[in-house]
């Protein structure tokens, strides 16, 4: 379960990974072009403000780029650590949005905030989970979805798609183990937070 | 009964079978298999929930042109060390030797933003400014305004090697460079206090114990008041309050 030897990037990652911590200019918007989507996904779906998801998405990219020397790939993957930072800045957004809406003398006596929409952590978590799942081989990758999205049986996704039974287990089977492995390496650890947002996990 | 089969597992977590008799006996006592069980079915409802995630919309392309901005600003600020060294009198004339020493990799930058902006044709007029300040950086470097400044150097029984400072810039925004701050359990998170009274308020946290931040600050802050920024370890404790342990401070003048 846990000791596993872990490869958190597919082939192609390493080397992006590898460039941008490296500090070549043409890593940082290949990162961006390849992430930034789901950086500004976790931003917009747990901020109210569209204009503070779009701040947040740009320090995110800022912050990893002149922070670059401390990615250590041996720790995560890339998009892991860019979505790490993002969650960081959410979670400073939505509590300076909560200082706000207080008078400054008051602020030592702030209650915990209550934060408006999803929780930060349960987002990166799928983010992470949907990008494993996108490097998978394709054939795993076709059966959890079928498995996943249209809720269909080993059995029912064997008569579907006219693969044996005992294939669309092994598939299944072998790209579970892959969204597991990789969830665990960067996917939101439960327990205690630094942000002190409520915990829903 | 020998833990279970680890495929076993992986089809009880996606509800493909239901565990039986002797099965569901040994998760009652084996703790193992449960968590492995429990983490499986996290993740089969994690995966049931990424759908439409593979397809998400471009973020809009001033975020872009953003990014590219706030990291040629941030590597204009010059460092701690290079500001406080003494330096000439200003020379207004092109110091060509100068620029790039500060200015790493300008050159790459101001192709790329050209780039980008021919990619947005429909260029607004912000873009249009960001392209601007960039050309300019060559010969006048643009330095955000600083409305105050302090240099922060280390508090209580910090290790004196601790230092950093931090800058009030014109946009609302708390530019902090720390360097050599000790390794804490927690994490860092940097305050503004009024001394007169020591009440304080959060502007956010530092992700390492060196390096730069940019944080954004609360508009209409005195700051005349809240002269102080201090920076402390805090614990992952669910306490949002400061922990009492300053590891930095220094006072904002403008």
């Amino acid at each position: 379960m846990t000791g596993v030897p872990r490869q958190p990037e597919p082939p192609g990652d390493d080397e992006l990974a590898e460039r941008f911590r490296a500090g070549e200019e043409a890593a940082l918007r290949e990162a961006y072009d390849r992430y930034g989507r789901a950086v500004l996904h976790l931003a917009s779906t747990t901020l109210a403000n569209r204009s503070d998801a779009e701040d947040v998405t740009q320090a995110t990219f800022v912050a990893a780029w002149l922070g670059r020397e401390t990615f250590d790939p041996t720790k995560g993957s890339l998009v892991g650590w860019l979505l790490g930072i993002g969650r960081r800045k959410v979670v400073d957004r939505i509590r300076a949005v909560a200082r706000e809406t207080r008078v400054v003398e008051t602020v030592k006596q702030l209650p915990e905030p209550v934060p408006g929409g999803p929780d930060p952590d349960a987002v990166v978590d799928r983010l992470v989970v949907a990008d494993e799942l996108a490097r998978l081989p394709d054939d795993q990758r076709r059966m959890l979805e079928l498995a996943f999205y249209d809720d269909l049986t080993h059995q029912q996704i064997a008569t579907v798609t006219g693969v044996p039974l005992g294939t669309v287990k092994s598939h299944i089977r072998r790209g579970m183990q892959s969204l597991k492995r990789r969830w665990e390496v960067d996917g939101v650890p439960p327990g205690p937070r630094p942000a002190g947002l409520p915990g829903t996990r | 009964m020998s833990h279970l089969d680890h495929d076993r597992l992986v089809f009880l977590a996606l509800g493909e079978s239901e565990a039986a008799a002797g099965e569901s006996a040994h998760l009652d006592t084996c703790e193992l298999c449960r968590a492995e069980l429990t983490t499986l079915r996290h993740v089969a409802g994690l995966g049931a929930e990424t759908q439409g995630l593979g397809n998400l919309p471009d973020p809009p392309e001033h975020v872009w042109q953003g990014i590219v901005a706030e990291i040629r600003a941030a590597e204009e600020l010059p460092a701690l060390a290079e500001r406080r060294a003494a330096r000439p009198p200003a020379e207004p004339g092109p110091r060509v030797a100068a620029a790039p020493a500060v200015s790493r990799g300008g050159g790459r930058w101001r192709r790329w933003a050209v780039t980008a902006v021919t990619a947005a044709a429909a260029a607004a007029a912000g873009v249009l400014g960001t392209v601007t300040v960039l050309r300019s950086g060559e010969s006048d470097p643009p330095q955000p305004a600083v409305l105050a400044s302090a240099a922060l150097s280390a508090y209580g029984q910090t290790p004196k090697e601790a230092a950093g400072d931090a800058r009030v810039l014109g946009d609302n925004r708390l530019h902090l460079h720390v360097a050599n701050l000790p390794e804490v359990p927690g994490y860092y998170e940097v305050w503004l206090i009024d001394p007169g009274t020591m009440k304080m308020f959060s502007v956010g946290t530092l992700s390492k114990g060196s390096g730069d931040e940019l944080l954004p600050m609360p508009a209409n802050v005195d700051l005349r008041t809240f002269s102080v920024v201090d920076i402390s370890a805090e614990q992952y404790d669910n306490n949002t309050r400061h922990s009492g342990d300053s590891l930095l401070r220094g006072t904002l003048t403008s």
